[in-house]
Order: C-alpha cells, then structure tokens, then sequence
C-alpha cells in the first residue's frame, strides 16, 4: 500500500508541473522550480528564465493549477463522503441539490443584478455558497420531518425532488431573462479562468481544513457503509454524525461551486478509482480521493485551455466528457462481470 | 444482567411487540413464527428502535445512556446487509473496535486492538482469511466475519438476530457451542431469535416463545416442549415432528 501512495504523490506532482509547464509557451518544469524558488524563497533566476516566463507561471498557470487541484480535491472528498453515507456509489453532492441550489443563486446574481453591499466582486461565490449549503439544509429539515430516522432514501428523494423544483424555477429566470444567459451558462459549466491568488488563497485553506475535518470521521465513514442499524449498535451516534458528514461535504462542493462553476463528475470517478486501486477504507479514500481528484481536474483543466487552443472550453465539459464515458465504462463493466 | 421492564417498540407508531417483561442472566432463545416481533425485540433492546417502558443493564436504566456506553455493553449480530464498498475480513473486523479507537486522541489501532481483532477471528475460524476481500465471500463466511466484529466490540451482550442463516451444520453448532462457553466466562449474556429449535435448546436452557408480539411462554425449554406452547404457536404438534426425525435416523 505504501507503495501505491507514493507512486500516486509522485504521479500527482508531475501531472501538476506538466499542468504548469504546457500551454501557449512551453515552460520547462525547471524553470518553473526555479520561478516558484525566486518568489518565494527571493533565489536568483536563471538568467535563460525570462521574465515574461516568470510572469507567466506565478500570475497565471501557477494560481490556476492549483485552484484546479483544490477545486478537484474538495469535489472529489465530498462526492466519497456522499457515497459512504448514502451507501450509493453513484450519490453526490449534486443528488442532494447542492449544485442546484448553488446554480440558483448564481443566476440571482447573474439575472436579477442582486449584489452584496460589502463587496460586489464575492457577491457570486458567496451566494452560490450560501444558497448551495442551504439547500441541503432544507433537505435534511424536509427529510427529518418526514422520516424521523432520516433514512437514507428518504433524503436522496427529498434531494432529488428538492433539486427538480430549484431547477425548474433557474429555468424559468432563463426564459425571462435572456440578456445574461451567457454567462449562467459559462458559469454553470465552471471554469478556472481569470482566477488569481485571491481565489487561491480562499480556496486552499477551505478545501485543505474541509478534507481534514473530514479524515476525522474516517471510522464512522467506514462503519455507516454497512448500514445505519448496523453503525449504532458499534456504536456511532448516526443522526448526528450523518448530518455533520452531509453538511460538510455539501459546504466543500459548495465553496468549490462557488468560485468556479458547477464541475460534474470528478466526485464520482475519482473516488471509484481510488477504491479500486486503495480499497475502501477511508484513512485512504479520503486523502488519495483528494489526491487523484485534483490532478484529475487539473488535466481536465489543461484539455479544456488546449485542446482547441486558443479557444477555451468550460472545464466542466470536458470533465463530463472524460467522465461519464469512463464511468460508464467502468461501472457497467463490474456488473457485466458480476452477472 | 438485562431486564426489561414492560417493553413495547414497532415502526411509525405502531407497536409490534408489546409489554414485554423479562430478565436474561447466561443464554437465551427466542423462538415464534415469522412477523411476532423477535428481531423487532432485539433492536428495542440493542436501542436501534425506541422503545417505551423500562431496559436495564446490570442495574443501570437505557434512559439517559450514551450511544457509546450502551454499544460497549451491547453488540448486535444482524441480518446481514447489503455490501456495496469492498473491505478487507480483517479491517471489517476491526470496527468493532470504533469505540475503543475513537476514544483516543490518535484515533489509531493499537497492538491490543490488532490482538482483540486476531482473537475474534480465531474463534471464528476466519484467521487464515483475514486478508480476502469481504465481497467475495460467502454467506456463511461473512456471518462468522460480522459475529468476530461483534466480538471485537468487547462487549457484555451479544445480540444475534437468525445468526445461524448461510451457514452449514458443523458452522451452526460450532457457533452455537462457541457463544454458550463465551456468555459463561464473566458472566457475559446472549440472546439470541432461533428458527430452529433445536439449535435454540442447544444455546439456552431457557426459552421465550412469542406470538404477535406478545410473550406466550416464558421457561425451561423441555417444560415448554411438554405443555404444547409451540404447537399453539406453529400450528404443528412440535415435539411429533421432532420424535419423527429422530426415528428416522435411528432407522
């Protein structure tokens, strides 16, 4: 097993460099070790390093890489963490609504002109965030109050048809309102463009202290994928341990929507690779979810800004068609195998 | 060791069983036909079901316990569930250790939990296997899997909802004579919801008959037998049916 870790740290890190180094100009890896050591550690740059280079990585493709790689990280950990509790391999935070309560907020923002009076720059992110952690709220409030077990169906149902009614009425503020579809669209597609280390600065520790608090609960994840009867007679306090995990990962899918836009799929295919290669403990899958989750967005990132260069594609889908087919493939392949 | 207190526990506000009062102190069984409420009397007294009335453990009233305190006296062996992520034999064995682990700062096993874990898969006799994955066992494999993770748990009773299903003859009495030495030593107790009765007289001297929720018999399990409760419950005379099968093999 150790060995698996180390091969997917050193993995991880060369798909981030190469994320780094590739795009209009190719910058070689070493020069951008040394860029990072002059801004950071004030080393002196090599003189065949240019300062336009320079530029390049620490203003641009650095920040940008790493949003991708905590943006994936966060997505990937919160979509495990939904498939162990839910005991559904195919659940995610985007079952529960979050991603449409977080759409709806954005295209309040976006169509209606709503702004914080604070600042109106944080007014996007900070209402796809808010409206995103509401609604799962509003889900586990609708679900306690019909099953007072909150058995695992009823929120996924309450999830589901709470997520159809905020998206219906997104739908109708699209028809009513034309001028700004662009945009929501763009949004809802997610990006990593224009992002700079403001971004990076919130992002990072958010997703970093979400991933962490999460490894915390990797004994009670472990347990409640075999049930909820049989999680408390071991004797994990189910109720609240459930709405501290759903909680949780909803606010890291929720901070991640926030900044960038809904990205689809990464929570689902990383966590089930790295359930095939780590196994299904979770002092494994939380952290290698996160792990192979970012550099899996940044590849998906360095498609999207490449691939029909210099046009950009919004990263969410290229995740969804890298994504779904694999997962199609992998998923109808094990029950191909089973049958 | 664990008394209730006119119990009554269902689903959605219907009790399914009803003012159930007894006192287990060793092994018990409890037998009736299927819908009575046995495996719903388990998990009123494992406290996975609310219950109203009055469960005590060695003295000390449910009313008020921790999850935590009540999980350390009690283990449960359920029904076995549906598995959809892939565990290791040993690591599935070694949640029963949760709240051992949890109450440490470094949330780590230790070499004491690692020996528990080994102990309770030699007593299964799923030690050689503790590295396959539990998703390609078989039934009979993985009840003795969840009834080493019970053990794990270290507790003082241990629940066992049919435990004998999926496994063969040899496994049914090796696991029935297994549970009847570990409730002996320190006074340990189990209860256990048999379809067979014969496995049930082999676990405990004594036997709970139930029907539609209700407690029908309470006793010795020959006094039973003799006074036709089970045949009231089964709607068969029992003890013809058992006669019968014995001659047959003395044939």
């Amino acid at each position: 097993m150790k060995i698996k870790v180390i091969i997917a740290v050193c993995a991880t890190l060369i798909i981030v460099l190469f994320g780094i180094a590739i795009g209009s100009v190719y910058i070689p890896p070493g020069n951008i070790l040394r860029i990072i050591g002059h801004n950071i550690f004030a080393q002196d740059l090599a003189e065949h390093v240019t300062p336009a280079h320079a530029a390049i990585i620490w203003n641009l493709r650095l920040p940008r890489a790493l949003l991708a790689f905590f943006a994936g990280a966060a997505l990937s950990v919160s979509g495990a963490v939904m498939q162990s509790v839910l005991r559904n391999p195919l659940a995610s935070s985007y079952t529960l609504g979050v991603s449409s309560g977080a759409s709806f907020g954005a295209a309040l923002v976006i169509f209606l002109g709503v702004s914080l009076p604070i600042s109106q720059m944080m007014t996007l992110p900070v209402l796809g965030f808010v409206f995103g952690l509401g609604t799962i709220l509003l889900v586990m409030a609708i679900a306690a109050r019909m099953d007072v077990h909150m058995e695992n169906h009823t929120i996924i149902l309450t999830g589901m048809v709470l997520a159809l009614f905020i998206n219906a009425i997104t739908t109708l503020m699209f028809a009513l309102f034309h001028e700004n579809m662009q945009r929501m669209v763009f949004w809802q597609m997610g990006s990593f463009s224009m992002r700079d280390w403001h971004t990076v600065f919130i992002m990072a520790p958010a997703a970093l202290l979400g991933v962490l608090f999460i490894t915390r609960y990797k004994w009670e994840l472990d347990i409640m994928t075999f049930g909820e009867e049989q999680a408390q007679t071991v004797g994990v306090r189910i109720k609240s341990v459930k709405l501290i995990l759903l909680i949780g990962a909803a606010a890291l899918t929720g901070v991640t929507i926030a900044f960038v836009g809904v990205i689809g799929f990464v929570d689902l295919v990383a966590p089930h690779i790295v359930r095939k290669i780590f196994g299904s403990s979770h002092r494994y899958v939380i952290p290698m979810s996160a792990l192979l989750g970012g550099a899996f967005m940044v590849l998906a990132d360095l498609a999207a800004r490449t691939v029909v260069a210099p046009v950009e594609l919004p990263v969410g889908a290229v995740t969804a068609i890298i994504g779904a087919p694999f997962f199609a493939y992998i998923y109808f392949g094990r029950r191909k195998k089973e049958a | 060791m664990l008394t209730l207190n006119n119990v009554s526990a269902g689903y959605g506000g219907v009790d399914v069983v009803r003012n159930i009062s007894l006192e287990v102190n060793g092994c018990l069984s409890i037998v009736g036909p299927n819908g009575c409420g046995k495996t719903t009397l388990l998990k009123a007294i494992a406290n996975i079901l609310p219950s109203t009335g009055e469960i005590k453990i060695f003295g000390k009233p449910f009313k008020g316990m921790k999850r935590r305190e009540i999980s350390r006296n009690i283990a449960m062996l359920s029904q076995q569930p549906n598995l959809y992520f892939a565990y290791s034999v040993f690591d599935t064995v070694m949640m029963g250790r949760y709240l051992h682990i949890r109450s440490r700062i470094t949330s780590t096993p230790t070499k004491e939990d690692k020996e528990v874990v080994t102990r309770s898969l030699e007593a299964v006799n799923m030690l050689e296997d503790k590295n396959k994955d539990i998703t390609k066992l078989s039934g009979g494999q993985l009840q003795r899997v969840f009834l080493a993770r019970a053990l794990a748990q270290e507790p003082r009773i241990i629940l066992l909802d049919e435990p004998t299903n999926h496994l063969d003859l040899k496994c049914q009495i090796e696991l029935i004579e297994y549970l009847r030495k570990w409730a002996r030593e320190e006074s340990r107790a189990v209860v256990g919801v048999l379809h067979d009765i014969n496995l049930a007289m082999r676990l405990s001297d004594y036997l709970i008959v139930m029907k539609e929720g209700k407690i029908l018999a309470n006793g010795k399990a020959d006094e039973i037998i003799a006074d036709g409760k089970l045949n009231q419950v089964y709607e068969i005379d029992v003890a013809e049916y058992m006669r019968g099968s014995l001659e047959k093999w003395n044939k």
